[in-house]
């Protein structure tokens, strides 16, 4: 590839290559920081109602320690063996992955709110040994385990670590207030008692030895991704692909982090690759002390945490942003002790950065990457040039280029597939050799994203290749007309699709959450007409009560179309 | 607090209508109500509520202007019409006191199950708690001399100042709690609302069966007094709240709030000031029975807000 000019503008002093580590592993830069911030707070776990827990740096490679010589010793797993993880942002949380890190076995973290079908699916394409998965919901075991390998089950309560009398109590509100705490039929261990019992065989020697002949390249997680195109698969990514990911995004904003005083709001779920990466690994790398909350819907469960701590540094995508900007009490009175904040995920609508921009009073800027890149690809530099709408330049040691069809770079500012190469990116997909050698070639990971760069080496995402909308032969980015029907005030959230339409192909429609008095569909029209071409402007605006989302807030829009399709062919069928 | 104490605790051995364990009991659930409810807020909740007041301002209008009137009303046109002001006095200064004492923190509870505005409920709470120290007495002065009471119950409004001031003590105390254990202040927090909604229970397990007699020679209209109070004022203020376009959410909220009064204060306010007067179950009568019927109303007002449209109007921003 022979365009670089992003190489010009990494912020002075910022080398655009990754400098060299001695970090061989995802538990050498736990063991490096548990030492180096021992006594610092690590994590401290924020419930809707201002209830807390805390662990310190470490707490956190103690008890890891004793994990994962419970599953080694006790359980009699081998190294390279895979344990299934599912549960919200939780104190466990670090202490599990961590844990099975440390055993040299591969974390495959899972969505807690997984059907037992999808569940069925990932445990037994990722053949996991083990399990550990919140008690609430632990339910749907009996009719998943018998279809999978699993043969043992730890539960961890939403309140471990917790001070005992306030466990207590929210045991109390989950039992009789809430009911969610369903009775568990299957055979399982409590997360305390896996840990006492990893504790009696534990010696900080022998943990280190569960590694012998672990390095870069060994698979540290199969991280499932893909559910928004059909089946899922597990991207494979090892110590060194997320070593180094934490090690890049850290050298691009490392002026913005002090070590070892940085506090970060953690909203989006660990078990998701963005929040696993930079906050998991890349803040506990600088000894921050990551405010994890385990359920950021309402935005109101923000609240406490943002009043009871004060937060430096958040990660988040659009959907929470924009959340947050609506809550009365956020805008109002926005955290004082706020530096920066990351967005990532999906695109960050430029309306929503800037509001973000003129409440706070700090910068956001927006990164770009894949569960496929473990997953930071690009990121605006805060201490440089960031563009808004942009997903910045390439993280150090890291190539971007925009190709054709025939795979050959396009001109700049020409829209082409987004493709990478750099020590982030998987080693490709488990099981799949296919899926692998059509994702990954020569190194360079095709993304599937149609993106351009401009003459500063800043790229734009224009869209998702399959998202795109062909209406009469012309192509219609989703995510520009979006960004348009986003400003106009009283809109919420939209989320726009092609229809089947039989005159031009396809027609653009566009599904809009607005508030009240919710703007009329005439005022979005006339709005886009003035900002984009007569084909792009949509031929059908529907107002709903919500858009489906995923995990971590993303509107999946796969599932607009496939509503669309299926309630135009009932009324076909009518 | 201790202050509060004190006074709460002279002459308790005339009490025939509560004695001395339930006032010791009533001391204990006030203080930990209070208590919880300063444990959920932080300063910032009040630096937030000055900068939009108008929520503040309404409900503060609603509490001290429309709830004491409608007492008035009540006793004008119903109480007084069926025997002379003279034999029902101190059961009209009961209701007086009932309408007078700021919103209870079951309101908040009730907004909760009927989809309202819980941080405006919350801040309107407090806010009139607040405002007691002054307003109560005051409101009552007004009232109390309109109806040519006074001269027939000496109140010590000073007094009553110093007892409302004492119970909103504990408030102040939770907050510091809350800033020095996040912890402590949440399960303080949730203790406190479960104690506001046990003492329902806790009236009609002690109170009533030893009350039954003088439930059974109470005459109608002092029910039609008490269950009229928190009924006339939940839809007064619910009217006027969509009369002046606020978001129904916030209607519904000013509305249970503005109708749910603080029951427990109520009584313990006149435990307080009038143990001495041999006449004090006749003071309590509304109160107690207030406290009972307020249940009743507001579930029923609650399963009918629950009716509204409520996905549609999530989405109405919050002016409030």
């Amino acid at each position: 590839m022979t365009q670089r000019p992003w190489l010009d503008h990494y912020p002075a002093g910022i080398d655009p290559v990754l400098a060299e580590t001695t970090l061989a592993h995802v538990p050498a830069l736990v063991r490096r920081a548990s030492a180096e911030y021992a006594k610092t707070l690590a994590f401290t776990q924020v419930m809707a109602n201002g209830m807390n827990g805390s662990l310190k740096y470490r707490d956190v490679d103690a008890h890891s320690d004793s994990f994962a010589a419970y599953l080694r010793e006790v359980v009699g797993l081998k190294q390279g063996d895979r344990v299934a993880v599912q549960m919200p942002n939780a104190l466990a949380y670090p202490i599990v992955a961590f844990g099975v890190m440390k055993a040299g076995l591969v974390l495959v973290n899972t969505n807690p709110l997984y059907t037992p079908s999808e569940m069925i699916h990932q445990f037994k394409d990722s053949g996991a040994k083990a399990l550990v998965v919140i008690d609430m919901f632990a339910d749907r075991l009996p009719e998943v385990l018998r279809e999978t390998d699993i043969g043992t089950v730890v539960t961890v309560r939403i309140s471990e670590f917790f001070p005992p009398i306030v466990a207590g109590v929210i045991r109390l509100v989950q039992k009789w207030w809430s009911k969610t705490l369903p009775r568990i039929t299957v055979e399982h261990t409590s997360f305390r008692s896996a840990l006492s019992a990893g504790e009696k065989h534990r010696t900080v020697a022998q943990v280190d030895a569960y590694l012998d002949g672990v390095g870069p390249d060994s698979l540290a997680a199969l991280q499932y991704t893909g559910g928004t195109t059909g089946v899922s698969k597990g991207a494979m990514l090892s110590h060194g692909n997320l070593v180094a990911n934490t090690l890049q995004l850290l050298q691009m904003n490392g002026e913005y982090i002090t070590p070892g005083k940085e506090t970060a709001l953690t909203a989006l779920p660990l078990y998701h690759i963005f929040a696993f990466t930079v906050n998991l690994l890349g803040f506990y790398h600088v000894g921050a002390r990551n405010i994890l909350i385990p359920s950021p819907r309402p935005p109101s469960n923000l609240k406490r945490a943002f009043e009871n701590y004060k937060i430096t540094w958040t990660t988040g995508v659009n959907t929470l942003f924009n959340a947050l900007l609506n809550e009365r009490w956020f805008a109002e009175s926005p955290p004082k002790h706020l530096k920066a904040s990351a967005a990532g995920g999906m695109a960050l609508h430029e309306s929503v950065a800037n509001k973000w921009r003129e409440v706070t009073g700090t910068p956001i800027v927006e990164g770009y990457g894949l569960t496929e890149s473990s997953p930071v690809l690009s990121f605006n530099p805060l201490g440089g040039m960031f563009k808004d709408g942009s997903i910045g330049i390439p993280v150090p040691s890291t190539e971007i280029a925009c190709v054709d069809e025939k795979g050959k770079e396009v001109a700049v500012g020409e829209p082409g597939e987004l493709i990478a190469k750099g020590p982030q990116i998987m080693q490709g997909y488990w099981q799949q050799p296919d899926e692998t050698k059509n994702t990954v070639k020569d190194g360079w990971l095709y993304t599937g994203d149609i993106a351009q760069m401009d003459s500063d080496g800043y790229f734009t995402i224009v869209d998702r290749k399959k998202d795109m909308i062909l209406v009469s032969g012309f192509n219609v980015y989703p995510n520009d007309v979006e960004e348009q029907i986003a400003a106009v005030p009283g809109v919420l959230e939209v989320g726009v699709i092609g229809i089947a339409d039989e005159k031009s192909g396809e027609a653009v429609r566009a599904y809009v959450v607005a508030s009240v008095p919710a703007p009329s569909a005439e005022s979005i029209t006339a709005h886009c007409r003035q900002y984009l071409s007569g084909y792009k402007v949509p031929q059908s605006i529907v107002f709903v009560d919500e858009l489906p989302k995923s995990p971590i807030g993303k509107i999946l829009r796969r599932e607009l179309r496939d509503s669309a399709a299926a309630s135009s062919s009932s009324t076909k069928g009518a | 607090m201790g202050e509060s104490l004190i006074i709460l605790a002279e002459g308790a051995n005339q009490a025939t209508v509560v004695n001395e364990l339930e006032q010791t009991l009533l001391r204990v659930f006030i203080l930990i109500i209070m208590f919880g409810l300063g444990a959920g807020l932080t300063p910032k909740d009040f630096s937030l509520a000055v900068r939009r007041p108008w929520g503040l301002i309404i409900g503060w209008v609603t509490q001290f202007g429309i709830m004491p009137f409608v007492a008035y009303i009540l006793i004008v046109t119903v109480l007084f019409q069926f025997s002379p002001p003279q034999e029902v006095g101190l059961i009209a200064l009961g209701a007086l006191i009932m309408g007078s004492v700021p919103a209870g923190t079951t309101s908040n509870l009730f907004t909760y199950f009927s989809k309202g505005n819980l941080a405006l409920s919350l801040t309107m709470t407090v806010n009139s708690t607040l405002w007691a120290f002054v307003m109560t007495p005051l409101v009552l002065f007004f009232y109390a001399n309109l109806l040519d009471l006074g001269e027939s119950v000496a109140i010590e409004f000073s007094e009553l100042a110093i007892v409302i001031l004492g119970l909103i003590v504990p408030v102040g105390l939770g907050m510091l709690v809350r800033r020095f254990s996040a912890n402590a202040g949440a399960v303080l927090e949730l203790v406190g609302g479960v104690f506001g909604v046990l003492f329902i229970p806790f009236l009609i397990a002690i109170w009533v069966p030893r009350n039954w007699q003088l439930l059974l020679s109470t005459e109608w209209p002092t029910y039609a007094v008490a269950i009229g109070l928190g009924l006339v004022g939940i839809f007064a203020a619910y009217g006027i709240a969509r009369l002046i376009r606020l978001h129904p959410m916030n209607a519904r909220t000013i509305a249970l709030e503005t109708g749910i009064q603080n029951g427990p204060l109520a009584i313990a306010v006149i435990v307080a000031v009038f143990i001495d007067n041999p006449r004090v179950d006749e003071i309590l009568l509304i109160p107690a029975l207030y406290s009972l019927f307020i249940v009743i109303i507001s579930t029923l007002v609650t399963l009918w807000f629950r009716r509204a449209n409520v996905a549609e109007e999530q989405k109405i921003p919050n002016l409030l």
